[in-house]
């Protein structure tokens, strides 16, 4: 909001640089986030704050800076021109509805002739980037933001009779703004109706009809408090903001609305105007004053700092609170109706601790006590994953939480995509379901860009629903595309495959510490046919990864192969990890035997390993698929496999005749398993 | 005899003049046939020439050549090795051809920077916590003070799934949800993603990181606010940061506070300095201690408890640490900006 120093001083004597009020301001915690020097006047641009209507005017900067010097605050002058009429008697205002308008004002100022306001008006205006329309407008304008109490002027001569009704709107009504936009009103809208149609929807905006033109003579100026959550109801259905409506709901000051209506009439007397006599003040139920307690002693237990008793009562007296001592150091505090922020002693320390000054309160290190860190396994898992893809290769990227529900569509499984009511955009409406989805963006993004290899992973969160519930599921997904590393001098680089997704995967699972893991060939709706594995921990599904099907990579104009994988965080931390030891390391050499056969091409190598490790053979350290061949010497439909058996004994030389014995009792469970033919047998 | 001598040390010097040349295999065999080749070689030319020798020179002579022929032999056959197994050192390697290394993946900046957070509180004790990024009304706003109809709301630019279901706008509901469940003490950092309706900006996004923090405890004072923000942001920059506590208004913190620290770019000496618009200040922390009614919302007794709660936003963060420009930077994901930060 714009704050005029030069107009400020019209209510404080500051006799301070700019740079000394700009300084005080933030002291205080009004912002000043940036400032413009012209040619007699500085414009700030303060910060506004929710729960501080009462600053939203200069008035209420104005009483904050004075409280901060210490120097008086001085209210704008009341001097009006009447002439013989009692308003009374000649006009009527009646309130339908308390609830939503607890307070209404009238003031009626005649003979008015509308024109341009006087040069001074005209410069606080202009000073605030407001462009002056003429002096009643004006005037408006003017008390609005040196008071922060909006007030409008009807053209008296344009309402129908002598009376103002404020109400609920009536089914079917309507009116058109002085902006010429016409509005639909509903029943939950309050107006401002003459005896016969609304003329204002209250505190948001005036109707065309009664507004004031260059024929007004005469003119109602209404000074009112209207409930805020009404306001806000009402504005956000009517779909118009207003500088009123702004501060209505944020509260405005029920005490005011006289002062603001007689601040109206003076200007508009000295205008040439003459005003009415007396003032409407249609007020059913005056607000009690809230009232809080404070205690001395919180303001140390909160604040850490001694602040003595006479700063505590005259800083609250400075701001208008109004204090009865009820014991010693404990106060009753009378909030003035302004400060709509104040409920809680909490909120009175606050002020104290504002006006004694941040920067004098000292800086401590609590003594901490222990707390309980439970949720640090996941962390560290997390620490460790990423570490663990950083030295993979892959990058760390983070995508959009939304989602294109076209993009989605390609992406679908079981469950369905949550869709967000108030997207920012139609191509963002829906959470998406899959990470997979926005990595292959970032693969086509960098691809269009030059990259020859893109391999990125992300960490987020997916969601999805059915018609029992909505889930949201932390995930893992990685991605890879082509090259893997730049050519070098000494050789061509490695490009992408499966395998180095495998791996990868691999890897993840060993340094989560799970043992017990399988891969499943699964046929799942991202991935090609035949060209998909299920990562089961313990039995549990806990990922998927595969190539990417072509109607899949077809749709972001890729013709290359691209692997992807997706692994639910939420089901691989809740297993619970294989608890490590350490094992001696055995002095004894090794045994070590190659074995190598041809195998049908078919035949799964999972299959094999799987009939290897049932065998539990005593002192096999480990065993590897060293080398895969198809080719010359190799019958058709075959494939020659060749593994590497380790053998060891803890506490001696294992005897070659103990390891043939061994190496039998292999070549027998792979003969009565798979049709299969030794090559030849390598001893060492 | 003097004239093969001559000729002898002539060839000598120039093989060994030759040798250093040898770096690969074909320049081998060249200078192998230069001296070696049966139809012209050198040492072929030379026993040739041996024959025209009166026979009392002969042994002599014969005994040059041999050893000459050994030196070459004996060259080539070191230039073979060298060539077969790159030697460390000589000049048969170009060292300053460029080495090998495996590529390390690159974080994220603004993990990285969130990390970098996480790690300087865990070191203070704190410890970690989560929660949904989808969250009800109640948790994300009335549960902090922030009735229906209030117009702070309109601070945040909310997107809504349902009239309860919103994507949270900032990540203190953890803090309620924490709260909730564990008794004091507490002391916790809840970092994560929050959501807003936004579009994509310079200076605005729709989704940002954010890490937030609260203490609960006996005797919890702002004196303690101030000095836990104020070791963190020396542990975060370094120990001569400026650092300025303004007050402000937040409606679930009294007093609130937001903390400001000294430009990162121009340390507050350019007027026209883009980053801190030339006031020398950036603001980098919101924080407060913990509003009575919040915790009694949560059953705790503000009598016997208090408490600080402190946010930032992980992106300006990494904006100011970095100087990172734009804030769309960091959600486009383009290798060329994430590979700046590999091994940062
Ligand atoms: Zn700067």
């Amino acid at each position: 909001m714009k704050i005029s120093i030069d107009w400020l001083k019209d209510y404080v004597s500051l006799d301070l640089s700019d740079t000394q009020v700009i300084s005080t301001l933030n002291r205080i915690g009004m912002l000043v986030d940036e400032w413009e020097e012209t040619e007699d006047d500085t414009i700030l641009e303060l910060e506004t704050y929710a729960n501080r209507p009462d600053t939203l005017g200069h008035l209420g900067v104005a009483r904050e800076l004075a409280a901060a010097l210490g120097i008086p605050l001085n209210m704008p002058d009341i001097s009006i021109v009447e002439n013989d009429k009692q308003i009374a008697e000649h006009f009527d205002i009646q309130i339908m509805d308390e609830d939503l308008c607890p307070r209404y004002c009238g003031m009626i100022v005649s003979g008015i002739e509308v024109g341009p306001s006087p040069d001074w008006l005209q410069k606080r205006l202009r000073a605030l980037g407001l462009v002056p329309v003429n002096n009643v407008v004006d005037v408006t304008n003017y008390v609005l933001f040196a008071t922060a109490q909006p007030i409008h002027a009807f053209d008296l001569a344009k309402l129908k009779g002598s009376k103002i009704m404020v109400r609920r709107a009536k089914r079917g009504e309507g009116m058109r703004t002085l902006e010429g936009r016409d509005v639909a009103l509903s029943q939950d809208m309050l107006v401002i109706a003459d005896e016969k149609d609304p003329v204002a929807l209250a505190g948001v905006i005036g109707g065309e009809k009664s507004a004031v033109s260059e024929a007004t003579r005469d003119v109602l100026i209404e000074s009112a408090y209207f409930d805020p959550v009404s306001v806000r109801q009402t504005w956000k259905k009517a779909g118009v903001q207003t500088d009123a409506s702004y501060r209505f709901e944020r509260g405005a000051d029920i005490k005011f609305p006289p002062h603001a209506a007689a601040l109206a009439a003076t200007l508009l007397t000295q205008m040439g105007g003459v005003a009415y006599q007396g003032m409407l003040d249609v007020y059913p139920k005056p607000a009690r004053p809230k009232a809080v307690v404070i205690r001395h002693h919180r303001t140390l237990e909160l604040l850490g700092a001694e602040i003595e008793e006479a700063f505590v009562t005259k800083t609250l007296k400075d701001l208008e609170f109004q204090l009865k001592e009820q014991q010693p150091g404990i106060w009753q505090v009378t909030v003035p109706t302004f400060r709509v922020d104040i409920e809680r002693e909490a909120d009175l320390i606050e002020e104290i601790a504002r006006f004694f000054g941040y920067e004098n309160i000292p800086s401590q290190l609590p003594m901490w006590e222990t707390v309980d860190l439970s949720q640090d396994r996941k962390r560290s898992l997390e620490t460790g994953l990423r570490q663990l893809m950083f030295h993979q290769g892959f990058d760390e990227v983070v995508n959009y939480s939304f989602t294109d529900p076209a993009r989605e569509e390609l992406f679908r499984r079981d469950r369905g995509a949550i869709a967000i009511r108030n997207p920012i955009s139609t191509r963002a409406a829906l959470l998406r379901t899959t990470l997979l989805n926005g990595l292959l963006q970032t693969v086509v993004w960098n691809k269009n860009r030059g990259a020859e290899g893109v391999h990125v992973f992300e960490l987020g969160h997916i969601f999805s629903q059915d018609e029992e519930d909505k889930r949201e599921l932390q995930a893992m997904g990685m991605i890879t595309w082509g090259a893997l590393e730049a050519p070098h001098w000494q050789g061509p680089g490695l490009t992408t495959d499966f395998f180095h997704l495998k791996g990868t995967c691999e890897s993840l699972v060993a340094s989560l510490g799970y043992q017990a893991v399988s891969f499943q060939s699964q046929d799942h709706p991202f991935f090609e046919a035949g060209h998909a594995l299920a990562l089961h921990l313990k039995g549990t599904e806990a990922g998927i990864l595969g190539r990417l099907k072509p109607e899949i990579l077809e749709a972001y104009d890729l013709n290359e192969p691209v692997w992807a994988a997706e692994i639910d965080l939420d089901v691989a931390f809740e297993i619970q990890p294989h608890v490590f030891h350490c094992v001696p390391v055995v002095k004894y050499p090794s045994v070590i035997r190659d074995i190598s056969f041809l195998i049908d091409r078919g035949v799964p190598y999972q299959g094999i390993k799987e009939i290897l490790d049932g065998l539990n053979l005593p002192y096999l350290e480990r065993h590897t698929l060293y080398d895969r061949y198809t080719g010359t010497g190799v019958p058709e439909g075959k494939v020659s496999l060749s593994l590497r058996f380790v053998f060891r004994h803890p506490q001696k030389t294992l005897q070659a005749g103990e390891v043939d014995a061994l190496q039998e009792k292999i070549g027998k469970a792979l003969r009565s398993n798979f049709e299969i033919q030794l090559r030849e047998g390598g001893e060492n | 005899m003097e004239t093969l001598k001559n000729r002898i040390q002539g060839l000598r010097d120039q093989f060994a003049q030759a040798a250093p040349q040898v770096l690969d295999q074909a320049a081998l065999q060249e200078l192998r046939n230069l001296y070696l080749s049966r139809k012209k070689g050198h040492l072929t030319q030379l026993f040739e020439l041996m024959k025209g020798l009166a026979p009392e020179q002969k042994p002599a002579a014969g005994q040059e050549v041999n050893s000459f022929k050994q030196y070459v032999q004996s060259e080539l056959d070191r230039l073979e090795k060298e060539l077969q197994a790159p030697s460390r050192s000589g000049p048969s390697v170009d060292l300053t051809l460029p080495g090998r290394a495996s590529y390390w993946g690159a974080p994220h900046p603004v993990l990285l920077i969130k990390e970098r957070i996480e790690q300087i509180f865990l070191r203070m004790g704190f410890s970690i916590e989560d929660g949904p990024e989808m969250e009800t009304d109640f948790y994300n706003f009335e549960a902090l003070n922030f009735p229906p109809h209030h117009p702070a709301r309109d601070d945040w630019d909310t997107l809504y799934i349902d009239d309860d279901l919103l994507l949270r706008t900032h990540t203190s509901p953890v803090q309620i949800r924490v709260m909730e469940k564990k008794k004091p003490p507490i002391r916790m950092i809840n970092p994560g993603k929050v959501f807003r309706k936004e579009t994509p900006d310079p200076t605005h996004l729709p989704m940002f990181f954010q890490v937030e923090g609260l203490v609960v405890d006996h005797g919890i004072t702002f004196a303690h606010l101030k000095g836990t923000l104020e070791y963190f942001l020396k542990a975060l920059y370094h120990d001569s940061i400026k650092i300025r506590f303004r007050p402000s208004f937040f409606p679930f913190t009294e007093p609130s506070a937001e903390v400001d620290i000294g430009c990162t770019v121009c340390n507050g000496e350019e007027d026209d300095c883009r980053v801190c618009k030339g006031t020398g200040w950036l603001e980098i922390l919101g924080a407060g201690m913990v509003d009575p009614q919040v915790f009694k919302n949560v059953n705790i007794d503000p009598e016997k408890y208090s408490g600080f709660a402190f946010g930032m936003g992980v992106e300006r963060t990494a904006m100011f640490s970095f100087q990172i420009p734009d804030l769309r930077y960091f959600y486009e994901n383009d290798l060329r900006f994430i590979r700046q930060f590999s091994k940062k």
